[in-house]
């Protein structure tokens, strides 16, 4: 049997608009149908969809790389009903495809590079891969090392540092004033999508929620979404004086937090610090309010100038991710040729042994009276031939292996010996394959980052 | 001195500079291995000066020896730094704190021509007077630098500069709050010193000197800040600037019997 290359055909945020990438999304529930069905037609061994609100991506092995690219191109262009679709998908074979699951399990191909959902997105496609059966130990080995690649990458570079989304600056920046956040009184002041957002993850940050909104039926709903309180607008300055965080976002054209108020809220508050976030337009708080001691007030501007100076120092980490992952494709490289080498040693063995098994079988019933003790010293005999006569050649190919011209003596040793190749055939499982972990969905929602 | 005690010198002198600079590295790039370093290196610093403390001594503290008092007041700040590291993530102080105790060390060291409190005003009030001021003095100086990290971290808060440095400082009000628990602590001692001190200057015939009178401006100024922010709720950055404002007092007071800066101070 052929050996098998790996196989990539995909679509992401690079090559396709939205409309197109919505067009071919795979819910988790369909994906063991569509793997079997993709597996038996388009010549693959093993397959993988990764599907994510930014990505859809088919991974496998097959022996005719260029079969499987075309069938899964097929496929795709069927599912998507979308004859255009080839201009946005892209191909890679063989060790490309290790480099770019690499670097898509680190983060580094996504929207927001070192968003951390991507990773447990591919863990929970590769773990519907293998509860469908279409998981084998070359992708298996593939995705492993990719999962590996990406705490490496996590653990040794900032990739992941710094927030960039209002949610997680906003988390931060209330850390860095406050230090822990449990018990601490967040007050959201309008309720707004991107509002709630932040609310929400402050809340789940243990602090105290209080909803301020003129609409009482919204101020109830959005308390009862992120586990809080709604108040009457009229009880703003109150809430003031209690608060540790404000978040408002309210569609008043004027100043909703002025100077005046905050001057006599910051007196009732005995100076104790107060963050607020003015994520509206127009500003809800007087800019003013900014030089009052112990307030601290961030905008839309600020909150963007943050992220614009994380997203800046996340691409510095990412040019020390890439070396990282360019290594580990060279590693992978040479596991694959050495896992190309194992036939042939297998081969060449057996064939070696064989033939000196065989003369000797032919031999013996010329001797006269060779009892069972010689007989089986013979056969012993014939064992250590086989291994000094093969060990110089065994250890050459094993040298050579990671050589990129060692392929070269592999192929002039199976020609010389008529050597026939098994490799390990369809989808079965590696030893070192991972389970997923259970709470991470394919497809959930994250406004920064990957998903869904 | 002798070659064993220039010996122990050199090296307290070389770990705190060298635990200086690992803090320096630490705050400068967040190297996070400078840190462990700096504070295993103020731990050895720490030994070698307790060391050359016992061997200068013999033992015995000499309570009217300015240059003893000098390095006991190194020694105390050294240990402060040391239990606040344990405490929580504080390694940023060491890089305002470690370089005030390695100058108080290498004064204390240097400082042969500082003379002896003289035999006329020494009295059974001096060791109490000089330990409490000690520690008073090593509490104000994290005070201090607590109080300098608060407005570093504000500052860069308000400026949106918020890179290596500003993950590094801690949250500001961790600072806020240790920096209150330092003046509590600070403060009685200070006033213990102060009520000592002016007990036992009384019995001299001299008036009362510019020391004496600073050392009153510096516990006026922090018996300010503390009855502000416990009577009207003060925080942050005036509180900050407060006990900045009453530790240069404090230094001055302690610059100003190291130098004697003229005869009769005590």
């Amino acid at each position: 049997m052929a050996p098998r290359h790996l196989v990539l055909v995909g679509l992401s945020h690079h090559t396709a608009p939205l409309a197109v990438r919505e067009r071919l999304a795979f819910s988790s529930e369909q994906m063991p149908e569509r793997l079997r069905a993709l597996v038996s037609r388009a010549g693959l061994q093993e397959a993988m969809l990764v599907s994510t609100c930014n990505r859809v991506e088919m991974y496998g092995s097959a022996a005719d790389p260029q079969e499987a690219t075309r069938g899964i191109r097929d496929y795709f262009a069927e599912v998507a009903e979308e004859q255009n679709l080839a201009a946005h998908l892209y191909e890679h074979t063989g060790d490309a495809v290790a480099r770019h699951a690499f670097r898509v399990a680190s983060s580094l191909d996504s929207l927001v590079v070192g968003e951390p959902q991507i990773l447990g997105q591919v863990k929970e496609a590769f773990s519907l891969a293998t509860e469908a059966g279409t998981v084998g130990s070359l992708l298996g080995r593939c995705m492993n090392r990719a999962f590996a690649v990406a705490k490496r990458v996590r653990n040794e570079t900032g990739i992941a540092a710094g927030a960039v989304s209002v949610s997680s600056i906003a988390c931060d920046l209330a850390r860095s004033i406050f230090g822990e956040l449990t018990g601490r009184r967040v007050v959201l002041v309008g309720a707004g999508e991107m509002s709630e957002a932040a609310a929400k993850a402050l809340a789940q940050n243990g602090t105290l929620l209080t909803v301020v909104n003129r609409n009482q039926e919204r101020a109830r709903a959005v308390a009862e979404a992120c586990g809080g309180e709604a108040r009457e607008f009229d009880q703003l300055s109150q809430e003031l004086i209690a608060a540790d965080v404000v978040i408002t976002s309210t569609a008043s054209p004027r100043y909703v937090i002025t100077r005046e108020l905050m001057q006599g809220v910051i007196r009732a508050r005995r100076h104790r610090p107060l963050f607020l976030i003015d994520i509206a337009v127009p500003r809800d708080v007087d800019p003013r309010v900014e030089n009052l001691d112990n307030v601290f007030l961030f905008d839309l501007d600020d909150l963007e100038q943050v992220a614009s100076q994380n997203i800046a120092a996340r691409k510095r980490e990412a040019e020390q991710a890439e070396r990282i992952v360019e290594a580990e494709v060279q590693a992978f490289e040479e596991w694959q040729r050495t896992l190309d080498l194992t036939p042939t040693l297998v081969a060449l063995r057996e064939r070696v042994r064989t033939v000196i098994h065989g003369e000797l079988e032919r031999t013996l019933p010329r001797l006269k009276s060779v009892s069972e003790a010689e007989r089986k010293a013979l056969e012993i005999m014939c064992d250590a031939m086989v291994n000094k006569l093969l060990h110089r050649p065994m250890t050459e190919l094993k040298r050579t292996s990671s050589d990129p011209n060692g392929s070269q003596l592999v192929e002039s040793v199976r020609r010389l010996f008529e050597l026939e190749i098994r490799h390990a055939a369809g989808p079965e499982p590696g030893p070192e394959l991972e389970p997923a972990p259970a709470n991470v969905l394919v497809r959930t929602g994250n406004p920064s980052g990957e998903s869904p | 001195m002798s070659g064993a005690l220039s010996l122990l010198f050199v090296a307290t002198s070389c770990a705190y500079s060298m635990a200086s600079l690992g803090y320096f590295l630490f705050i400068g790039n967040g190297s996070e291995n400078a840190a462990k370093w700096a504070a295993r290196l103020l731990l050895v610093g720490a030994g070698c000066q307790l060391a050359f403390m016992l061997g200068d001594t013999y033992g015995v503290p000499q309570f009217e020896d300015v240059r003893q008092m000098f390095t006991l007041a190194s020694l105390a700040i050294v240990v402060g730094l040391l239990l606040a590291q344990r405490v929580g993530r504080l390694s940023v102080l060491g890089a305002f704190v470690t370089p005030v105790a390695l100058l108080m060390f290498l004064a204390a060291g240097l400082g042969h021509s500082v003379p002896n409190v003289p035999e006329d005003v020494r009295s059974a009030l001096l060791p109490a007077h000089v330990v409490v001021n000690v520690l008073g003095v090593a509490a104000f100086t994290l005070a201090f630098a607590v109080a300098a990290a608060y407005l570093i971290q504000e500052r860069l808060l308000r400026r949106r500069q918020l890179g290596g440095l500003f993950h590094r400082l801690p949250p500001l009000d961790v600072l806020d709050s240790l920096g209150l628990k330092l003046l509590l602590v600070g403060f009685p001692l200070f006033t213990l010193g102060s009520v000592s001190g002016a007990i036992w200057a009384a019995q001299l015939p001299t008036r009362i000197s510019p020391n004496q009178a600073l050392g009153l401006v510096a516990w006026c100024v922090f018996a300010g800040v503390l009855l502000l922010r416990v009577a009207a709720g003060w925080q942050g950055r005036r509180a900050a600037i407060g006990t900045l404002l009453g530790f240069a007092c404090a230094l001055a007071v302690v610059i100003g019997y190291a130098l004697r800066v003229k005869s009769g101070a005590f």
